[in-house]
Order: structure tokens, then sequence, then C-alpha cells
């Protein structure tokens, strides 16, 4: 049973690699596909049988430690209960399917092997996050899925928009990241040795509360941000009708099927962390209402077919969070499964839209009623005929603006931060540099004097952090600044930690092994960039190196994941040390700023990846 | 407030100095692309706008202008040519037509073979580099992906045909009126519009909310035109819609009220709301941006339009290659062979390319077969309107106006619909109130889990088929027949009249030259196609009928060149059909190649002895032909079975997973007018239109035009519209299909916020060889210049620009003869130039997988 625990993790990843080294031909990529797809849902299918003969027990499998030091754990846990069978059952169908399905559909099309690595990669990631036994494993594989599904939105590259709809969904992700990031320092902090998914419940049902209840309430929200961002749920609905750019098998098995419905996992995951009080539970039925309420509206008045689907999709993924916020698990499993194979094949078939309306419904016996009821039919009766004009009006544009929730995330998490990230860029370098000499030189001054602890050296460590940041974030015209200042932010970060436990560097060197040689790799990237191109004169512009030269292009890739702690440096751990070092001292708040620039710096790196690799090279005859 | 921009002299251009905005708007309307709502697909010039320039000066304005490819690279035309597809003589064919003294030929040639990767791409074009992208880049503001998202949800909410649940669209409010009333009557703000001096803006008029924004943004009038051309090429997809339904609003279902001013109001007062947010009221006009040079302009891009000269050779030079591959087989052949012995049946087809190879491979088989050409609406033009259709389709040419209605009647009793299977299986396309959604998703999802693996693994064998209208049995009636002349409140005419019938069925047979000698059985074949899961599939049916089935037309034709009133008037006029001749209609779907015979409940009434054979013959001749298509089918069955490539087709017409049903008109090249004899001999390698037409029957030259005046918009607009999406398929193509998103029933975009993609899909233009179409007709050039006479002044731009190419044929000695505005060429080619032959088609095709080269086929020789 471990075994084919680990070969259905394993199996995607497998099909991964062989298809980027042998996958040179379209059909050498198929035949891989094939292979690996059905020798995993095979070990699914194997897996689960056994499982249920077993009598559907919950089972725990610790493969090895990959990192250990004081009272810090990282094992390969896996975990099998019934909610990840329920998922596992979902993954094996939704993904024969879809392969299958791409054999023909992307028949020559260029980007077929990108396409096939690029979903493999999602199953490994999605296979990862179903199978984790810790929220650290989870996270690894949360991660994956993230940066797979920005890949496939940004598939057809070549177009602007659904470059920027990948940023606009990465960007949603990377935010709800945090809560996923300070889910786990929290598990660490409140639960020590027994953050393990198969003991959380074990732990509320001794011990009536593990940890204090503002502690709990807290981690429940992060891990609700975590879970409405991945799922789409309010404030989060609208990137993802926007997030469908890919080939319409990828918008399926992601956004109609699988990938929408990770939040709802976590939930069912984390649930005696937050199902343990009535705020919270009324807090998680809230965001199912409002979801189901907006999504709802905004569906009546989608005019295309895949927003339509997907508000579809997020309606019913709100009723879960409802139905799970009243404790009905089972009816949540069930539920998941209809949905997500009912919204997969909605989406495989969209384009059969024309046919049906046209031609099905058009039949003289449903008399084809293009007249749809409008507004009034759904009101009462009696004020169809009185209610005021303005108020339809209203309730359509409304509806029209997805309940600008898009506005209302932006204005309120990004506008500020830009904002003050220009300010600081527009400053001059020496004045800042004064300044934050001088800072320095006070607390120095305070440090040595006595006045001050040691451990406040982090603040101003924490402060520059963060202002390298915010200047990272909104800087638009020099890649390099963006990419140094990312870098400075996490050596900043890493210092500022170092400050907080002087007595422990192995973290930081964890941390730096990642972060520096991705930093240098960048760097060494970026100024391999031609020399010729004013990038000062158009910002805007995308400068296509995946096209021109896929290697370098690889290369920025490669250090981007790395710079953003991506599951395939130390960094990762390094990461998820650093907070927990950061956060066993009183000072936590610092744990909390260290992760929020995390989660900027992601987003910066992102940007000046896409803006030079993704792109059409610009072609213009010179004749 | 208005300025002159500096580097205009507003002396040297008058024009200039009243800004009339309905001119304007009309003159850079004609830019726009005129794709209609996708559910009729209708083949056009996508460079119509250009089309009163010579085909490569057009081109290369059309490049300027879109910031479109040209030709092909270089590098395809080296490769053609290294593969022998472009020969040699045809090299020197066409440095010779460019236009430059003997001494210089040289030199073009070995220019011809230089490597220069960049020479293809497109030029400084007005919608890339033009006055407002340089102004956005100046102001540091992406302005399109602000306002677009905006702009597509209100157009596309508002000509919404049924996919969202609640209509915008009021009593017939127009555009602006509905922009209006959200924006100003509403208690939450509609964004963008919610700055006071644009709601103020708003209460105006759209004619002077434009000439507002335009003072403000732009502040010269001289830039105006240029600048509201640049913003609707921005998006082309939703201008060109919008145009399009100002002009001809009933080709929406469901009637809107929209014109391009209100779109361009709306826009420019969300352009201008957008940048009072983000850059505050005093950000900086177009007008007073630094002067740059090489910023292309609206009153010089045509003289800056270049003609890349090697292209432009290559290109002629593949295009002859290609040409005189058929010259050369036309010439090659004997002389006519005498007429045979009466057939045993006649078929017709439409001139469709598709049909090409099916009537070669019917003719193969039973040589006492004998198959003709027409457009495939057979003459009869009308609005058909089938029993379970919702409203009636024109079954003809686009450029007719059917002035008759032919409804449909089932003969057998109403059979009660199995309501609950039905129901079921379109459940998911049917709109639900929240709670029954909520139901339906937990109860039927494992449902669709089933369906979902039987669709995708199980192809070709669906549990629960929706009928397409090329696939329906029939067992129905028309109402051909007028029973009173008060036409009805749409002003049509329920059915013809005899002598109405006898006109249409004279003129086909006339048009076609099947005066006599009619065998007992005559088929007419119309086509249509049946896919799953494509939004193109009006694409994909008959050209001539506007991207319809033509079954309807095909019944009508039959029945009425039976019906005994009708062939006593025709006998009148000299058209004797004996009385033991018998018309059948059939169906030929082009994508399963499968045939349907109508009307079977007559078929006792008269027997046909030659029906049996026929049908047979029919029957190897579709799987032959399946057989033949496979070849371009990677993925299809690489054997050379009947069975298995017929089974395959089958499959890929029914599979949801298939972006390519069939490659439709790929390669199309030329079009024969002529008679059968012309061409029965050769292999075209499905690649011709062909139109039967006999010379010798047309003395004044009516029939011709008459012809002609259906194939040049028809054949040549299939023609083009597959050279320019396949020349470049981001601008003037659709881009690949796998992305699209249906949106309101009217196209489909790129993902959710995406402009409308006009043009053909790459699936369907990928293996096109783009070269114009060769029109050769079996005529005099004496008669045919008699004939060119009248026709239409449009019409002869697309032959005197070379929009299409045009030789004539002598029917006698077979002497060729090319068309140019300034007189005939003799058709010269070499003598080395051989036309390669084979016994069977089928030996020639083993193995092949690019174009193969006319061949001359011995059996018929």
């Amino acid at each position: 049973m471990n075994a084919l625990l680990l070969a259905c993790q394993f199996l995607p990843l497998l099909g991964f690699l062989t298809i980027a080294l042998f996958g040179n031909t379209e059909k050498k990529i198929a035949a891989l596909s094939f292979w690996t797809t059905h020798a995993m849902g095979l070990s699914i299918i194997v897996l689960l049988a056994i499982w249920a003969y077993s009598g559907f027990s919950a089972h725990e499998f610790e493969w090895f430690t990959l990192y250990e030091r004081g009272s810090y754990r990282f094992p390969l846990l896996f975990f099998l209960d019934k909610v990840s069978a329920v998922y596992l059952f979902a993954v094996w169908v939704i993904f024969s399917v879809i392969v299958r399905y791409c054999r023909n559909y992307l028949h020559r099309e260029s980007g077929y092997k990108r396409f096939f690595m690029t979903i493999f990669s999602f199953a490994f990631g999605l296979n990862m996050v179903v199978l984790s036994g810790s929220i650290d494993m989870l996270f690894a594989g949360w991660e994956i899925v993230g940066v797979s599904s920005f890949l496939l939105i940004a598939f057809y590259r070549h177009r602007i928009q659904p470059v920027r709809n990948a940023l606009r969904a990465y960007t949603v992700y990377r935010f709800c990241d945090i809560g996923l990031l300070l889910g786990a320092w929290m598990g660490h902090l409140l639960f020590h040795e027994s953050d393990h998914f198969s003991q959380l419940s074990l732990l509320f049902e001794h011990n009536a509360s593990p940890a204090s209840f503002p502690a709990l309430l807290l981690m429940s929200l992060l891990i609700f941000i975590a879970a409405s961002g991945k799922s789409a749920q309010f404030p989060f609905c609208f990137w993802l009708p926007r997030a469908m750019e890919g080939p319409t098998p990828s918008s399926a098995i992601f956004y109609g099927a699988l990938s929408v419905h990770l939040g709802v996992f976590l939930l069912l995951r984390t649930s005696p962390i937050w199902s343990y009080h009535i705020l919270t539970r009324t807090l998680l039925f809230g965001i199912g209402l409002l979801t189901v309420l907006i999504a709802s509206f905004a569906e009546q008045t989608q005019s295309n077919i895949k927003g339509q689907v997907a508000y579809a999709s997020i309606t019913q993924v709100g009723f879960m969070f409802m139905e799970l916020a009243l404790g009905l698990e089972t009816l949540v499993l069930v539920h998941f499964l209809g949905n997500a194979f009912l919204r997969c094949y909605q989406l495989l078939v969209s384009p059969s839209i024309v046919a049906h309306m046209l031609r099905v419904e058009g039949a003289i016996d449903t008399a084809i009623d293009t007249k749809k009821p409008s507004l009034q039919a759904y009101l009462p009766v009696s004020i169809r005929d009185t209610l005021p004009e303005v108020l339809q009006n209203t309730l359509y544009v409304f509806a029209l603006q997805e309940g600008n929730l898009e506005l209302l995330v932006r204005s309120i998490l990004w506008t500020p931060l830009k904002q003050m990230g220009a300010n600081i860029n527009r400053a001059n370098v020496w004045l800042k540099l004064a300044i934050g000499a001088g800072i320095i030189m006070v607390f120095m001054l305070a440090v040595l004097t006595g006045v001050m602890d040691f451990t406040y050296l982090a603040v101003p460590a924490v402060l520059a952090m963060v202002m390298a940041s915010l200047s990272a974030f909104s800087q638009k015209h020099s890649f390099i600044s963006i990419w140094n200042a990312v870098a400075l932010s996490c050596l900043l970060a890493a210092s500022a930690v170092w400050f907080l436990h002087p007595s422990d560097w192995s973290y930081i060197l964890l941390f730096a092994t990642g972060i520096i040689p991705s930093w240098l790799l960048g760097i060494l990237v970026l100024g391999k960039l031609p020399k010729n191109e004013n990038f000062r004169d158009s910002p805007f512009a995308y400068r296509a190196m995946a096209e021109t030269n896929p290697g370098l292009s690889l290369l920025l890739f490669l250090s981007f994941l790395g710079l953003v702690g991506f599951p395939i440096t130390p960094a990762f751990i390094g990461e998820d040390l650093l907070l927990y070092h950061a956060s066993s001292h009183q000072h936590s708040w610092v744990a909390a700023l260290i992760a929020v620039c995390f989660v900027i710096n992601g987003i910066a790196a992102a940007r000046v990846f896409l803006r030079i690799c993704m792109g059409r090279p610009s072609e213009i005859s010179e004749a | 407030m208005t300025k002159a921009s500096p580097k205009i002299n507003l002396q040297d251009y008058p024009e200039l100095h009243a800004f009339d905005l309905d001119e304007s708007i009309a003159h850079i309307a004609h830019w726009l692309p005129t794709q209609g709502p996708i559910k009729d697909f209708i083949h056009h010039n996508t460079l119509h706008a250009v089309q009163h320039h010579p085909f490569h000066k057009g081109v290369a304005i059309a490049a300027k202008v879109f910031g479109a490819r040209s030709y092909l690279p270089a590098a395809d035309y080296q490769a053609l040519y290294r593969q022998g597809r472009i020969k040699d003589f045809a090299v020197d064919w066409a440095i010779a037509h460019a236009g430059y003294g003997l001494e210089q030929h040289s030199a073009l040639r070995e220019k011809l073979f230089v490597v220069d990767s960049n020479e293809h791409y497109p030029p400084v074009s007005l919608a890339n580099h033009g006055i407002r992208n340089s102004w956005l880049t100046h102001l540091e503001i992406d302005l399109n992906s602000q306002v677009h998202p905006v702009l597509f949800r209100l157009l596309a909410n508002f000509l919404d045909q049924g996919i969202s649940r609640w209509t915008l669209s009021k009593n017939g409010e127009s555009f602006w009126n509905c922009v209006w009333r959200l924006a100003q009557n509403s208690l939450l703000p509609l964004y963008p519009f919610d700055d006071v001096v644009v709601r103020e803006l708003l209460n105006q008029s759209p004619n002077e909310v434009i000439l507002a924004c335009l003072e403000r943004i732009v502040g010269a009038e001289d830039l105006y035109e240029q600048y509201l051309l640049e913003m609707i090429l921005a998006h082309p997809g939703w201008s060109g819609m919008v145009r399009l339904i100002e002009l001809d609003p009933k080709s929406l279902l469901e009637r809107r009220d929209i014109s391009l001013k209100e779109m361009i109001a709306v826009e420019m007062l969300a352009e201008l709301a957008i940048l009072r947010k983000k850059r505050g009221a005093g950000f900086a006009a177009v007008a007073a941006m630094p002067d740059t040079d090489d910023i292309p302009l609206l009153h010089d891009y045509e003289d800056k339009a270049v003609v890349p000269l090697t292209l432009k050779i290559w290109h002629e030079a593949m295009e002859y290659s290609l040409h005189a591959e058929l010259l050369a087989a036309l010439k090659a052949q004997d002389a006519p062979a005498k007429p045979k012995a009466a057939p045993i049946a006649q078929a017709f087809f439409c001139i469709d390319d598709r049909e090409c190879s099916l009537r070669r491979y019917l003719e193969e088989l039973n040589p006492a077969i004998e198959t003709f050409g027409a457009a495939g609406f057979f003459g009869i033009d009308f609005l058909y309107q089938g029993f379970d259709d919702a409203y009636p389709v024109a079954q003809c040419p686009n450029i007719l106006t059917p002035k008759h209605l032919i409804m449909e009647s089932n003969l057998k009793p109403e059979t009660e619909k199995d309501d609950l299977a039905e129901g079921f299986s379109d459940l998911h396309i049917m709109p639900h109130s929240l709670f029954r959604g909520w139901l339906f998703t937990q109860i039927l999802g494992m449902g669709y889990a089933a369906r979902m693996l039987w669709d995708v693994f199980r192809p070709g064998s669906q549990l629960l088929k929706i009928k397409k209208l090329s696939e329906v049995e029939a067992h129905t009636h028309l109402h051909l027949l007028r029973e009173n002349d008060e036409p009805d409140a749409d002003g049509r005419l329920l059915g013809f009249s005899f002598t109405e019938m006898a006109d249409k069925i004279e003129g086909l047979l006339r048009n076609i030259g099947l005066t006599k000698n009619f065998a007992a059985l005559v088929v007419v074949v119309a086509h249509g196609s049946s896919s799953v899961n494509n939004p193109h599939f009006a694409a994909y049916d008959c050209g001539a009928c506007s991207g319809k089935p033509g079954a309807p037309n095909a019944r009508a034709f039959a029945w009425m060149a039976n019906h005994a009133s009708v062939r006593e008037i025709l006998r009148e006029r000299g058209i004797d059909i004996p009385d033991n001749s018998y018309f059948v209609a059939a169906l030929h779907n082009t994508s399963r190649d499968e045939i349907t015979y109508f009307d079977k409940h007559l078929f006792a009434q008269y027997p046909a002895e030659a029906l049996q054979a026929f049908q047979g013959t029919m029957r190897q001749a579709l799987q032959k032909n399946a057989l033949e298509r496979c070849r371009w089918f990677e993925l299809g069955p690489q054997s050379n079975a009947h069975d298995e490539a017929h089974e395959h087709v089958i499959a890929r017409a029914s599979s949801i997973f298939e972006p390519r049903p069939e490659l439709n008109h790929s390669n199309n090249l030329y079009c024969v007018v002529g008679r059968r004899s012309l061409t029965r001999g050769l292999f075209l390698d499905r690649r011709s239109f062909l139109h039967s037409y006999d010379p010798g029957s047309d003395p004044d030259g009516k029939l011709i035009v008459k012809i002609l005046s259906a194939i040049i918009p028809v054949c040549g607009g299939i023609n083009l519209e597959y050279l320019f999406s396949r020349i470049d398929n981001s601008i003037y193509g659709a881009g690949t299909k796998l992305p699209h998103n249906v949106i309101g029933l009217l196209g489909v975009a790129n993902g959710v916020e995406g402009d409308l993609r006009t043009g053909l899909p790459s699936q369907m233009i990928e293996v096109h060889e783009p070269a114009r179409l060769l029109i050769v007709i079996e005529q005099t050039t004496a008669l045919l210049d008699k004939a060119f006479a009248n026709l239409g002044g449009p019409l002869r731009a697309w032959l005197d620009n070379d929009w299409v190419r045009l030789a004539a044929c002598h029917p006698d000695n077979r002497g060729l003869f090319f068309y140019h505005s300034t007189g005939w060429e003799p058709v010269e080619l070499p003598e080395d130039c051989a036309v390669p032959s084979a016994n069977r088609s089928e030996t020639i095709i083993v193995g092949q997988r690019a174009t193969i080269p006319v061949h001359l086929l011995r059996s018929h020789a």
C-alpha cells in the first residue's frame, strides 16, 4: 500500500521527466503520457481497492525525514483517508479523460510538449496535495499546482491578454499563499510535533483546545484566505473566468474540475481547526453565502459560455463552503464529485453551444426563446411592474461587474502597496541610503549602550525588507533593480531572523543556498539580455525570450522559482524554517511581515519573468 | 483648443479643415472585417477593403494598415523550389512579369535565394505603431487593457443572442441609451463612467461626446480620423460585428439597435474616464506628443506601403508553377472523345472542391455514370424553414436575396418525443434556479462522468445523439407549390408557381449544358458536413448556400424536375425530359462520407432501374473518397483499407475532441468551367471547383456571365479567405481553435475578455498552400471579351486587379490564354513540362502526405 501511495505520487513526476527528456516528437509524447497516465490510474485503483478492503480506515505513511534540526522536522508524510480517496478517484477519472482528449485535440499545436509537461506537473502537485500528511507537504503541492496553473493560463504567450490573466491568477494565488504559509507556521507553533492531519482531530478530542482561542481564530482565518483564493470564493471570484485562456481541456481540468476544488479540500483537511467554534463556522458560511449570491447573479449576465460555466462552478463551490460550515462533510464529497464531472464536461463541450442553442433548442416544440425572461420575471408578481427601473439597473450593473470584486480587491490590497512602492522608488538613492544608515546607527547605538536588546536590530532589517519588497513591486522600468530588490528583501528577511536568533546559522544557510544561486543566475540571465533594446522606453512591451532564446528563458524561470521559494531548492524548507524561527520569539509579527514580503516578492519576480519571456518576438520588416 | 500638428501643412490638405464625423466613420469602417454572426458563415475576400487596388499593391497597403504579413516566409518558397514544386520556368516567368528590364533579371534571380529571415515580417503599421500607440507608451498607460474588457462586456451583453440568462437590451432601445440607462439610472456606479465630468458628457448625443472626447484626447483635428481608426483597429472583431449589424440588422435573430458611432462614443468616453482616473484631468493630448517622423500617418500610409519584391516574385512563381500543372495537363490530354453511349445515370454535384474526388471515383468505378457540377444551391434561391427549425434561413449565395419561403412539414404523424431523455441529455445547457442547480449538480454530476468517459473513449457511438440538419432522416414534405399569390407579412411568397419552377430548372440545366440526352436516373447531390463541438460548423457546409447544407435545394430541384406540369413547360421551351427519367435528391455528408437519399417514399412511384446500381457505386466511391482524405490525417489509419478509413472519418466527425472533423477547402486552387470531358481524365487532388458549362450552347456569352457572377464571389471568396488566413493566421485568421470561447452566439474569442476572432482558425488552414484561384473557362477569348463587358464593375475588379487568375481554354484546340486587364497572353509552357500519369487515382495517393501535382488518368484516356 505504501508503495502504491508512492507510485500515485511519483508517476506523474516520472511522466513529466520522461516527456521532458525523451519527448521530442508528438508521437513519443503521446505514448509516454498514455502509459504514465494509465500506470497512475492503475495504481490509484489498486490503492483504493486495497484501502477499501482494509476497511476504509485512515492510513498514514512516513517515508523519511527530509530535514531535521532541533525541534523542527520536515518529514515526507502521506495520508490516505475518505477525503483523499474521493479526490484521488476524481483525479483518476478526469486526468485520464483529459489526457485522452488532448491526444487529438492538441495535435500539431505548437507547445504540445509544454502542455503535457505542465499538466503532468499539475497532476504531481495535485496528488501531493491530496495525499499529503502534513500542512508542509500540502503547501509544497499547493505551490506546484499554482505555478503549473500560471503556466497554462499563459500557454498562448504570444498574446498579451493570457499573460496578463496568468499574472492576475498568480497574484491571487500568491496572496492566498500568505494564508497557507502562515498557517503552516502556526501549525508548527500551536501543535508542534502533532501537525499531522492524522492527529489533528485527536488533538481536539483529547484536549478541548490545544491553543488559545485567538490563535485558533487567526489560524482559521488564514486557512479561509488560502481556501477562498484557490477556490475563487468571495472576495476572489473574479480571477476564475479570466483564467480560461489556455486550451479548453486545460481550463476544464483546472478551473472546471480539480484545481478549483482544492480550497474545499484544504478545509476538509483542516476542519478540526476551524470547526470547533460557531464564530469560524459562521464566517465560513458567510463566505459561501456571499459567493453564492454574487456568483449566481454574475452567472446570469455572462454572455460567454466559459464565463458562465466558471460562475456556475464558483456558485457550487460556495454551496460546498456552506455545507462544510454546517458540518455535512459526506455531502460535500458527493457534491464535489458531481460538480467536478459536470463542469469538466460542460467546458469540454462548450464549443457546441452554438449548435445546441440554434438547432436543438430551436426545435419547434421548445420554441426558440432567445427572449429570456428579463429581470422582471424573477421578481414577485406584486412588485413586478412597480419596482422602479433603477433597482433593475442596479442589479444588472451589480451582476455585470461581478460584484465589483476585482476593483475592490485591487483598491484594498494592491493600489496602496503600489503607491508606497512608487514613493520609495521616487526618492533619491542617497537620501534613502542616508536615512537607512541613520536608522541603523540609532539602533546600533541603542544596542551598544544597552538601551535595547540585540534582537531589536531586527526592526531596521525588517523595515528595510518591507521597503525593498515594495520597491520591487512598483518598479516598472528596470528588471535588474526588481530582481536585486527581491533578493535583497529575502536576504534582509534572513538577517532579521538572524538578529532574533543569533545562535543558529544553519537554517539561514539553508535558505541562502536556495536564494543566492537563484539570484545570481537571474542576474546572469538579465545581463545577457540584448543591450540595444531600450527597456525604459517601452515598459509595457513583452520581450518573448521564451521564443527567441528558450535556454535563457528556462534558466530565468528556474531562478524565478528559486527566488520565490518554490519546492525545487532548499529555500523552500528554509522559508518554512525562517518563519518557524521568527515566530518562536516574542516578535511573531516579524513572521507575518516576512510572509507578506515573500508574497510581494513572488509577484514582482513573476512580473519580471512574464515581461521578459512571454509575448511575441517583435517582428517588423525593416524594408 | 485645437491645434494642427506641426507635421502637416494644412494648405496641402484642404479636406482636413473641417472634420466631418459621419464621413470619417464611413471612411474608417471599410477597413473592418465583414464576418457576420457565426451561425452563418459566408466566405469572402478578407481584404475587400483594398480590392480596388491590384492584388500585390492591395496586400501591401493592408499590411501597412493592419500590421500583417503579406506572403509566406522566403524560406518556405525556397523549400518549395528545392522540392521541385516551384519550377525554374515559373521563376523566370515571375521575374519577367515583375516589370524590370532584362538586364536586371539575373540580379533579381540571385536576390531570390538570399536567406533573409525578416523580410516577410509585417511593416510598421497604423494598427501597431500609429499615433495612438506611441502616445500611450508615452503616457505609460495600457489603455486597451482597461477599456476593452468594459466595452466588450457591454457589447456582448447588449448583442447577446441567448447565452446570457438576463437580456440587457430592453424593447429595442439603442446601445447608447442602454449604456446611458446603466450609467445614469443605477444606484451602483457603472465603472468607469462614475466620474462627474464623464457623467455630464453622457447626457449628450454620441456625436457631441465623440467630438468632445476627441478634442480632449487628440487635440488636433487633422489627427481625429487616424485616432479613431487606430482605436477601432485595436479590436477589429467587435468593431466589424457592430458595423455589420448596423448595416444589416436582420443578420441577428434577436434584432438590436446599434451603430458604430455609438460604440465609438462609448469607447472614447471610457478612455476619457480611465485617463482621468489614472493620469488626472491634465493628461497630455496626442497632439502634444513630441514629434517623431517614423509614425505612419493616414495621409501617407498608402505611399509608404512597399511591396516586398522578392517575396512577390516567389509568390507569383509558386502560383504560376501550380497553375501550370493544370494548364499543362489540359493541353496534354487528347482531343475530346466522341460522346459515349447514353449514360445509365447522371449526377449533379456542387462545384465544391470536396466533391471533386467523389465525382472522379464515381466515374472511375462506373464509366456509364456522368457527373455535372453547379453551384450547390442548384439555381433555386429560397428561404427554408425545416419542420423543427425556429426561423427560416436563406439557401443561396449571399449575393442573392430570396423572395420565396419554403416550409417543410412532417409526413408521419408527430411522434411523441422522448421528453425525459431529451430533457436529461441537455440539462447541462439549460438555465436552472439556484436550488435546482445545487440539486442537479449533486445528483447528475456522476452521470456526466459516465457520459464524458463514453464520449472521449468511444467516440462515434454516442448514447444520446443530437441530430444535425445534415443527418436528418427525411420523411418529410416540402411545400414547394404556391397556393396563392399573397405575400406574407415579410413580403415573401410561400412557394413557387409552375412557371417559376420551370424558370429555375431551365436556368440550371442550360447553365451546365444538359438539355438533352437525359439518363433514366438523375441524382441531385447536395452536400453538408457534420461535426461536433465545433462553433465554426457553418464554415463546413455548402458555401453556395451561405453555410447551410444544400439538402433542401436538392429536394426542391428533384421535386420540381419530376413534376409533370414543370416538364410540360420545359418541353415547350425546348428541354425535353423524357417520362422515364427520374430525379432523386441526395445529400453527401462531406465529413462522414455518407450519403442520404431523400423522399424514398416516392421511389416506388417512379421505379428507377439504375438507382440500385448507382447506390452501389456510390457506396464504393465514398469509401475510396474517405481513404483519399485520410492521407492528410496524421493520426488516421496508416493502412490502405477502405473500411478502416471510412470508420476513421466517421469517428472524426463525431468526436468531441477532434478539432479537424475535415479539412474543408484546404488547398483549393483551381476552378474549371467547362465540359466534364475537359477534366474527366485528370487527377486534381481535390483542389478544383468544377462547374459544368457547354461552350457550344452559349453563343452570346450570357450563360458565362451568370456562372461567373456566382463563381467569382463564392469560390474566389473561399480561396482568398483561406489564403489570407494561412498567410497571417493571427491577424487575418482566427488563431488556434483550442482556447476559443463562444461569445453571445455571435462569434468566438480567446478567453473571456478577448476580441471576436474573424477569419478561419488555424486548424482549418494549416495544410493550405496559399495560392490564388485559377479559373479556367472552356471558351474562346473573343466570346469571353464580349461577356466580360457585361460583368458588373465589382466583379471586373476581381479579374482586372488579379484577385483571381483567369485563363481561357479554346473549346476545340485547347489553346490556353491568360487574362490580364491589358489583354490575353498566350500560355507558353516549356516543352519539358511533363505531366505525370497513372492508371488509377488510388495508385497516385499511396504514401503521399503533401499536395500532389495534377496527373493524367490513363483509364479515362
